[in-house]
């Protein structure tokens, strides 16, 4: 088992790989009373081709697969998961995002039995056409209510602006339409394919003792037998660097208009340190030129361009990223207007100063130092970071090592505008409504 | 939990150290009766004084202030309890010892007693063009919710079974009475708050007791005012008995909200016992709610119900197709019903008991939620402990749980959903 101490943080992270593959990571907190058990999947949303384990040809499955197949493992022979967590105490969730698939739970007790839980429900899958019918019900009513969620439509539509043939532009738990081609088949396809150890981690964080849990899953996990890793072949498409639409907008039932002014990233096709630098990079830039203290900012306050809806914010993972800026506003465009003045004023030389640099380090710092005290914070984040082959951990460090030239190149990258868009969702025209 | 001190009276100090967190937290909790008018100066008082105030001129300065200290987050707020409106400053600062050589939790200190003692004004009067635009955030605010077709339907089901009471009124007020808010009205308020309204203050981290003492009586000298506040709720001023009201917007989704009513309170012996049943009811992934409309009938993503023990009431919440409300209506109805007569087993019982035990525990694991938690509880027992509150569910019988549930009462049913008859155009 490795060790890592990180003095400056006071933590200690112990690390093992175990002969299936299984990452498994441990991070113990003291003074803490419950744990927290992550079991994640690289597994998302856009992984719609690919090919599967035991095959020599690629497929490709119906969209919305990686989220249905979170639901359905849930569901057993003898009854749901769920009951068994609550027997024991713990609140266990999962969620799908676009390149993940994670399982979890907390408990303030019982934690070995719980983690024994979910350690098994993960790797014994157990579909028939049955239940994958009875689902579709449960996943059509959580489509429909995102549906009617004008911010997530926002976003969404913002994205597919951007996106000409990534698949990050279908919506995670795809349509009514697309789910209803799911078979029980699919699913066995796609959970030997990306469920296998190899392609997993696990990840620990609270009230625990490292060894003995790491032995625990190590035994756990030698009882159990697996295929062979193989290395697991997936297909994406080349996307263009413009954008596929510079401006499109939605008609809902809102009582004020939503914009987003999305900025595609160019340079996404990478991981470990360069991710982090780069992610760091135009976070910092995102926070100068848009942030709170911004003279942007200040200036679409005053004037009553935006509420308290505002948000700013660079976000990626390996093959696509974007910066997103939004607000609910009356003026959507002349709100987008300023957005543009306030990205072409860049061509001044010497804008932002080191000192600006230093406050906006020191201010990410004190967010991630805040951040720690949460354990869901960490559990979240942690296996985002080791999937991107980057650790959590380095953040401080990294931030600390920011030069302002590469907040300057960043800043630099924004100004083609064939990558940037803009997305509306607006209120109804006011004669057809009522 | 807190050490608790009497700064003067009607002003308290709880102070929790421990080295649990890499942050300190503060906040300052101000209460008052809960009227809309009232509501509504407080809600536009808490945005002015976070916009400026006398050492900073924009907020753009203030923050800039606030990222040099390691990000320290300071703002105000407004919220609710019961029958009581709670005007709060809250903080969290990054522990001096995690910093090499710097002193920022006293600096925090310092800009706490600067938004709050040191506002910006002009001839005693705070800047119009400042309290128009605050005004303008606080009535966007509220309007805002009209897009979160949840949030709408609950407050739409509240207006219709508690119109102006505690239970309905929004702690930002309405847009009409923010609209009507005057600047003379904020600098009074600001003089209340500071002179006249009950007073909590709260430190959780890493800290030595009587240094945050002394901390706080230098820097802010809160002077002695009147001590207890009625916190009895209203009762219902109209009866609503078995209502129903069917609402239409441009949606896909329908959205059911069921009010209940119960005699039995946060204040009430038999408070833990209708915890259990709430929990057994629709609490939880396990509860019958949550396993027959979902689960079963494959009806709805989410279906639950809430307990809100300060007004006595219960409300459950699912999103279902357009076409289904009388049949979600009829299963709900018919969970309530097997648990009055007494269909409950030990399985859920005992599932229960460890989900409310660990909810409960879990959230000690957060300083804000610490603050929260004792500030609700300590209303009942000021040496309150989760230890102490767990052992009072684990005695809860199938018998009383029964009894409990024959205590709740339906009272109304408010739908929001598209065009009826969905699917027809």
């Amino acid at each position: 088992m490795n060790e890592t101490y990180f003095e400056q943080l006071e933590e200690t992270l112990y690390h093992e790989q175990l002969p299936n593959g299984l990452e498994v990571y441990i991070l113990p907190k003291k003074g803490f009373s419950k744990t927290f058990v992550t079991f994640s999947t690289k597994y998302g949303s856009i992984d719609r081709e690919f090919i599967p384990l035991g095959k020599t040809e690629p497929v490709i499955v119906p969209d919305g697969i990686a989220h249905f197949l979170e639901h359905k493992m849930f569901e057993k022979e003898e009854g749901d998961v769920f009951q068994q967590f609550s027997e024991k105490g713990a609140s266990a969730n999962a969620f799908t995002s676009f390149t993940k698939t994670t399982y979890l739970f907390s408990s303030t007790d019982h934690v070995l039995d719980n983690t024994k839980t979910l350690l098994d429900f993960v790797q014994q899958p157990y579909f028939t056409e049955e239940t994958v019918e009875k689902e579709k019900g449960i996943i059509g009513q959580e489509i429909t209510m995102y549906d009617d969620q004008p911010d997530w439509r926002l976003y969404f539509g913002a994205i597919e602006n951007m996106y000409k043939d990534h698949p990050v532009k279908i919506d995670i738990a795809g349509t009514i339409e697309s789910i209803d081609k799911i078979t029980a088949d699919h699913l066995y396809e796609c959970y030997n394919t990306f469920y296998h150890p190899s392609n997993m981690t696990v990840f620990v964080v609270g009230a625990v003792n490292p060894l003995e849990m790491m032995d625990f899953i190590k035994q756990d996990q030698a009882a159990k037998t697996f295929e062979a890793p193989q290395e697991i072949k997936r297909f994406f498409p080349t996307e263009q660097t413009n954008v596929a639409f510079s401006e499109r907008s939605l008609q809902m039932d809102v009582q004020k208009p939503k914009v987003i002014y999305g900025i595609k990233a160019t340079n996404t096709d990478i991981s470990g340190e360069e991710m982090l630098n780069y992610e760091l990079s135009m976070q910092v830039a995102i926070e100068l030129l848009f942030g709170r203290t911004s003279a942007f900012y200040q200036d679409v306050y005053e004037k009553g361009l935006i509420d308290e809806s505002y948000s700013a914010d660079f976000s990626m993972e390996k093959g696509y990223g974007f910066t997103m800026i939004g607000s609910d506003t009356v003026n959507p465009e002349q709100l987008v207007e300023k957005i543009k003045q306030s990205i072409q004023s860049l061509a001044k030389e010497g804008q932002f100063t080191e000192e600006d640099l230093k406050r906006v380090t020191r201010k990410k710092i004190g967010f991630f130092l805040r951040a720690l005290n949460s354990i869901e914070y960490i559990a979240n984040q942690f296996t985002r970071y080791s999937f991107n082959d980057m650790n959590l951990f380095d953040v401080v460090p990294a931030l600390e090592n920011l030069k302002l030239e590469q907040v300057m190149q960043a800043l630099e990258s924004l100004k083609d505008e064939q990558t940037h868009t803009v997305f509306k969702v607006v209120p109804f025209e006011k004669n057809g409504n009522e | 939990m807190f050490q608790q001190f009497e700064l003067a009276q009607g002003v308290k100090l709880y102070v929790r150290p421990t080295e649990q967190f890499k942050t300190i937290n503060i906040s300052f909790k101000w209460k008052q009766q809960l009227t809309e008018e009232q509501a509504a100066i407080r809600a536009v008082l808490a945005n002015v004084l976070q916009y400026s105030n006398a050492e900073y001129e924009t907020n753009a300065d203030f923050r800039k202030r606030l990222d040099d200290l390691y990000g320290a987050v300071l703002y105000f707020d407004t919220g609710k309890k019961g029958a009581h409106h709670i005007f709060s400053l809250n903080a969290e600062t990054v522990n001096d010892a995690y910093l090499s050589n710097e002193k920022v939790v006293d600096e925090v200190f310092n800009l706490l007693h600067t938004v709050l003692f040191k506002p910006r004004l002009v001839d005693g009067k705070f800047v119009d063009s400042i309290v128009t635009r605050e005004k303008d955030q606080v009535v966007e605010r509220i309007q805002s919710m009209y897009d979160d077709k949840t949030r709408y339907a609950q407050q739409r089901l509240l207006e219709n079974i508690r119109p102006n009471h505690p239970a309905s009124i929004s702690a930002n007020g309405t847009v009409k009475a923010v609209k009507a808010v005057t600047n003379e009205q904020l600098v009074a308020m600001h003089q209340t708050i500071l002179t006249e309204d009950n007073l909590s203050i709260y430190v959780v981290g890493d800290v030595n007791v009587e240094e945050i003492k002394e901390k706080i009586a230098s820097h802010f000298p809160f002077t002695a005012r009147s001590t207890e506040l009625s916190r009895d709720v209203e009762a219902a001023k109209v009866s609503t008995e078995n209502g129903f009201l069917h609402e239409i917007q441009d949606m896909k989704q329908g959205k059911l909200h069921i009010a209940y009513r119960t005699p039995i309170t946060f204040f009430s012996e038999e408070f833990p016992v209708m915890q259990m049943t709430n929990g057994i009811l629709g609490g939880f992934s396990h509860s019958k709610i949550f396993m027959n409309v979902r689960e079963k009938e494959s009806m709805a993503y989410y279906a639950s119900s809430s307990y809100a023990s300060l007004y006595g009431l219960i409300f459950v919440l699912a999103g279902i197709d357009a076409n289904l409300q009388e049949k979600a209506v009829k299963l709900i109805d018919e969970q309530l019903k097997t648990m009055q007569e007494g269909n409950i087993t030990d399985l859920e019982i005992n599932q229960t008991k460890s989900m409310l035990s660990n909810q409960l525990k879990e959230a000690m694991d957060s300083a804000r939620a610490q603050i929260e938690i004792y500030d609700q509880y300590k209303e009942l027992n000021e040496s309150f402990t989760v230890e102490d509150w767990v052992a009072k569910w684990s005695t809860v019988t199938k018998e009383q749980i029964s009894q409990m549930a024959q205590k709740i009462e339906k009272e109304f049913v408010y739908f929001l959903s598209g065009k009826e008859g969905a699917g027809n155009e």
